[in-house]
């Protein structure tokens, strides 16, 4: 009988059936039991026990082999045993928490989604953070890699030590005098026309022979440049191309190499194709021109133009080879006097790694990944929320469960499973988040990167983008991990308190004669995470806020034209094909025919776009002031324009006149000014009839004729000085077509690019778009940051509803009793229903105090992000604040209404 | 008598279809069965049972002997029924064979 019974209570506490001491016990003890019946056969023979004893231990004598055996074959059998009952157990668990969250699918789902959009959401954001800042360059030993260059002498409206360029003779000087470089190459970013038959214009960059040697790759066909091929100068003819190139123009035919590419009027012999991924460190680039191409006559030492990369020595620390380039540097500036200037150029080393995106878009990502983190904490935050909820609502099932003899591990083991089984559909859900998330992310525009580097200042990267984001399995891995520790701690933490209950604690409970001060001791858990999530909702909100704000006022800037209906294109003369007189009348000739175009009704070229960032600065200096000389005079920026194009692009004529076709060649110079370089360059008031002198425009003597609106080359900043020269006077061979047009821009495009095509069928047109698009993408990093925000923000805020919602309604349905007396005995249903929205109300309020101070602090961060706005800008604040409340009002009425409809007679029945 | 390899585990099994037994008791059982003509030493008898236990054949409780003792005691299972039927069928056809060659007389 206790034989059969004693497997029956095992199974039916499910605990394992035995350990490994307590078979080896067994083991030993079988033995020693069998010795003994020996024993007591042969003392029931007539044997002394003295003599019998040792008679069996000498037949025993050596066991220890068999019993190891015999040890390590139950062992084995246990573990059989032991896993089949836990598969047994886990089978049952899991069919008992579907039922359990089959019975209440809202909390399922809240619980689901939850999840999917905080792990999902940090996935998507985390594998952009990965992919833009963190994984390591595509290089070889990328973190020896750093970009040398000249600094400014702070002079000329640059910031002081903002990186410029080398020139080539600075950096040959450089080179041959450095030894903190094992290897080094410059690179200029440029734009070359293939000319002859399929004439286009591609990105490409000049490079010096060691450019893929120094980044650590080799030519995936063909062969690189001989290192040799840097000097001498003008000799080079040969060019790499990039792999997408070679399948675009070539088809990837192996034939390319050795083949000749006419860039810009010159020919060069193919010998190798860059490897797959490789466009250059700029980005986008499609040929690969040595520097020493070039004549020496095109590179003096006052043309900067080259950026430099460089290779560290082992054993040379980052610190060590910015120190040499300092001291360098000088020596080379001094060597190489500027004519026009005494400052002193400085050099600087930095991190190749610390450029692949542009400030301002590393701040952004870094300041929506701590958003994203936010999301995550209050999603987290909400499972908790949801799973104690549940817990403190079965507490009676649970209870019954412990009165008819449940095991505490095993009921414990219950609740977990149900914890995971939720975590789990959630880890699936945020599969879908995630993927939606990184597809968005690679629809932005792949420039955006770049782009914005260009409107700061400096170089970026073009190696990484957006369109390189890719899906992280690892942060996938991480952020499940998380949530998985969290539905654990959470759905311990209330197993672990339902299950140590005494029972009639319990079961009593289930019949609350509610004081409510018990109550809400017991919910006070809970009541903390709601202010918790409504204080993180409030930061997010803040923060989007801010940015919605901040993107507001950017877009009501004045842009001093009108972008509407504005059609913009490039048109480059590539060098040696025009003399510079006749492109003057090649453009109005172009011009014309634009013009011709139906839809066009107005159509002007200038050399400078706005909202592009800026264009070619120069000195300006006051013929009437020469003691002023070109050294301390201010930097203008200077623009050549077409008569009309102030006119067609609809920029104000403040004063005086504007250019005419007059104003040629042979006549007078003269020139526009803005009305910042008026106010700036002329405070007396004077402006119109003073001459001035212009470096860029080659304007020795101008008069200025008249001043015009400012015109912004940044939306986040108002534009400086800027003096207008007619191309008909100084005329360039890169020119930007602007068509005015009465209906939609977009539309004539194609028709305008074949009027030009007909008369300049070998010159490529390129960049055409539209004036809005151009304002899209000046304000995309903006946009996107604000979006983002403003979806975390809202999924905060649903998520705190859905946590003040939940608490509520917990207060209400475990006090039905409770109201129910209260009601019998008289109070007012209304009274009833407003007290618990107060309790809602009061938690939100709570949260929002804690939240004003935390976003306070946490929007300092989006200082540089603003335009304009204040990161404690009180009307934001005003706002997100009424939102909350609404919300949070909203979220406790819902059940509240529900505590004001109770019939008193159903609710002291219900029990 | 020594045993032959293989045919303990059929006499065990054949011992416990008639009641369950801790070890002694089968040792004592076969011995008086073969009139002490088959011998079976301790280890070898337990690791039989253990062998048997693994194979699903019998089961394995502790109980109380009748002079009080602790003992762990096996049962034959419904497999190890059929395997003893299946076996002694299969020993018993040999253990003919082999009498029956032995037997053979020059004719």
């Amino acid at each position: 009988m206790i034989r059969g019974l004693r497997p029956g209570i095992l199974r039916l506490f499910r605990l394992p059936l035995r350990g490994a001491a307590s078979i080896h016990a067994d083991v030993d003890e079988e033995f020693a039991a069998m010795r003994l019946a020996r024993i007591d056969a042969l003392v029931a023979m007539g044997v002394t026990p003295e003599e019998a004893r040792a008679r069996v231990l000498e037949c025993h004598g050596n066991l220890a082999v068999v019993r190891d055996q015999l040890r390590d074959s139950a062992e084995r059998r246990e573990r059989r045993m032991r896993f089949a009952t836990y598969i047994d157990d886990l089978v049952q668990d899991i069919r008992y928490a579907a039922r359990g969250l089959w019975r209440r699918p809202s909390f399922a789902i809240v619980a689901v989604l939850t999840l999917a959009i905080g792990i999902g959401a940090t996935t998507a954001i985390f594998s952009a953070v990965n992919t833009l800042l963190l994984y390591p360059l595509p290089y070889e030993h990328p973190d020896e890699l750093m970009r040398v260059s000249l600094t400014h002498s702070g002079r000329d409206g640059f910031v002081a030590g903002t990186p410029t360029s080398w020139s080539f003779p600075k950096y040959q000087m450089f080179a041959e005098n450095q030894k903190s470089f094992a290897d080094m190459s410059l690179f200029e970013d440029v734009q070359f026309t293939i000319t002859g038959a399929d004439a286009e214009r591609v990105k490409g960059e000049y490079v010096g022979a060691n450019y893929l040697r120094t980044l650590g790759l080799r030519t995936s066909m063909g062969r690189d440049f001989d290192p040799s091929v840097d000097k001498p100068l003008g000799a080079a003819n040969e060019v790499l191309i990039s792999a997408n190139f070679w399948r675009r123009r070539f088809n990837a035919d192996p034939r390319a190499l050795n083949s000749t590419l006419s860039l810009d009027n010159k020919v060069f012999t193919i010998i190798g194709v860059t490897p797959e991924f490789f466009q250059g460190l700029n980005g986008g680039a499609e040929v690969f021109v040595p520097v020493a191409s070039r004549a020496s006559s095109d590179l003096p030492a006052g043309r900067s133009e080259f950026l430099l990369v460089a290779r560290r020595k082992p054993g040379v620390s980052a610190n060590q080879a910015d120190a040499a380039v300092s001291i360098l540097a000088a020596e080379v500036s001094r060597a190489f006097p500027n004519p026009e200037s005494s400052n002193l150029e400085r050099g600087v080393a930095e991190p190749l790694d610390g450029l692949r995106v542009a400030p301002l878009v590393r701040q952004a990502l870094l300041v929506i990944f701590g958003a994203v983190t936010f999301v995550l904490l209050i999603a987290c935050v909400n499972v908790a929320n949801v799973l104690l909820g549940r817990a403190a609502s079965r507490r009676r099932e649970i209870a019954i469960r412990v009165a008819v003899g449940a095991g505490r591990g095993r009921l414990v083991r219950l609740l977990l499973t149900e914890s995971m089984m939720l975590a789990l559909a959630g880890g699936v859900a945020s599969l879908g988040v995630a993927w939606a998330g990184v597809a968005f992310f690679r629809t932005i525009d792949p420039s955006l990167s770049e782009r914005a580097a260009r409107v700061t200042h400096g170089f970026v990267l073009g190696t990484v983008g957006f369109s390189d984001v890719s899906f992280d399995w690892r942060t996938l891995g991480f952020t499940f991990a998380l949530v998985v520790l969290v539905g654990v701690a959470f759905g311990l933490a209330p197993a672990l308190h339902s299950t140590s209950l005494s029972l009639g604690t319990a079961l009593n409970d289930g019949i609350p004669m509610s004081s409510s001060g018990r109550h809400r001791r017991r919910s006070s858990g809970r009541r903390v995470l709601v202010v918790a999530e409504t204080a993180l909702a409030l930061v997010l909100l803040a923060g989007s806020g801010l940015m919605v704000r901040s993107l507001a006022q950017l877009l009501a800037v004045d842009l001093g034209f009108d972008a509407r209906h504005l059609l913009t294109m490039r048109l480059t003369v590539p060098p040696n094909s025009l003399v510079p007189d006749s492109l003057p009348g090649f453009y109005a000739q172009v011009l014309e025919h634009v013009r011709a175009v139906p839809g066009v009704t107005d159509a002007a070229i200038n050399n400078c776009m706005p909202l592009s960032g800026g264009c070619v600065a120069s000195e300006m200096r006051r013929l009437d002031h020469p003691d002023i000389d070109l050294d301390h005079a201010p930097a203008v920026r200077v623009v050549r324009v077409s008569p009309e194009w102030f006119t067609t692009v609809r920029v104000a004529l403040k004063g005086g006149r504007g250019f005419t076709l007059s104003d040629h060649q042979g006549s007078q110079p003269v020139v526009l000014v803005n009305e910042a370089a008026s106010r700036a360059i002329f405070p007396d008031g004077a402006t119109i009839g003073k001459h001035v002198e212009v470096g860029a425009g080659g304007i020795r003597d101008g008069e200025i004729i008249g001043i015009v609106g400012n015109v912004r080359q940044r939306l986040d900043s108002a534009e400086g000085p800027t003096v207008y020269v007619s191309y008909l006077q100084s005329p360039s061979a890169g020119m930007i077509i602007y068509a005015r047009t009465s209906g939609d821009a977009a539309a004539v495009g194609p028709s305008v690019r074949q009027a030009i095509r007909a008369i300049a069928p070998q010159y490529p047109i390129y960049d055409m778009a539209i004036m809005s698009a151009h304002i899209a993408s000046a304000t995309a990093q903006q946009r996107l940051t604000a979006a983002l925000l403003a979806a975390f923000a809202l999924t905060a805020l649903t998520l705190a509803a859905v946590g003040i919602y939940g608490v509520t309604a917990l207060s209400v349905s475990t006090r039905t009793r409770e109201i129910g007396i209260r009601i019998a005995l008289g109070a007012d249903p209304r009274q009833v229903q407003r007290s618990i929205i107060g309790e809602g109300i009061i938690l939100a309020a709570i949260g929002t105090v804690i939240g004003i101070a935390g976003a306070l602090l946490c929007t300092r961060a989006l200082q540089s992000l603003l335009f304009e706005l204040s990161p404690g800008d009180p009307a934001t604040y005003v706002v997100i604040v009424g939102l909350i409340t609404m919300t949070a009002t909203l979220a406790s009425w819902l059940p509240a209404r529900r505590a004001a409809k109770v019939d008193p007679v159903t609710a002291l029945r219900a029990e | 008598m020594a045993l032959l390899k293989g045919t303990l585990d059929v006499l065990v099994l054949k011992t416990l279809s008639w009641t369950p037994m801790h070890a002694y008791e089968i040792v004592q059982w076969i011995e008086a069965r073969s009139d002490s003509r088959v011998l079976v030493d301790d280890p070898a008898m337990i690791q039989a049972l253990h062998r048997l236990e693994e194979r699903k054949l019998v089961v394995a409780e502790w109980g109380v002997t009748k002079n009080g003792r602790r003992a762990r005691y096996y049962r034959l299972t419904p497999a190890g029924k059929v395997n003893l039927r299946e076996e002694s069928e299969r020993l018993t056809d040999y253990v003919d064979a082999f009498v029956t060659i032995l037997a053979a007389k020059k004719a």
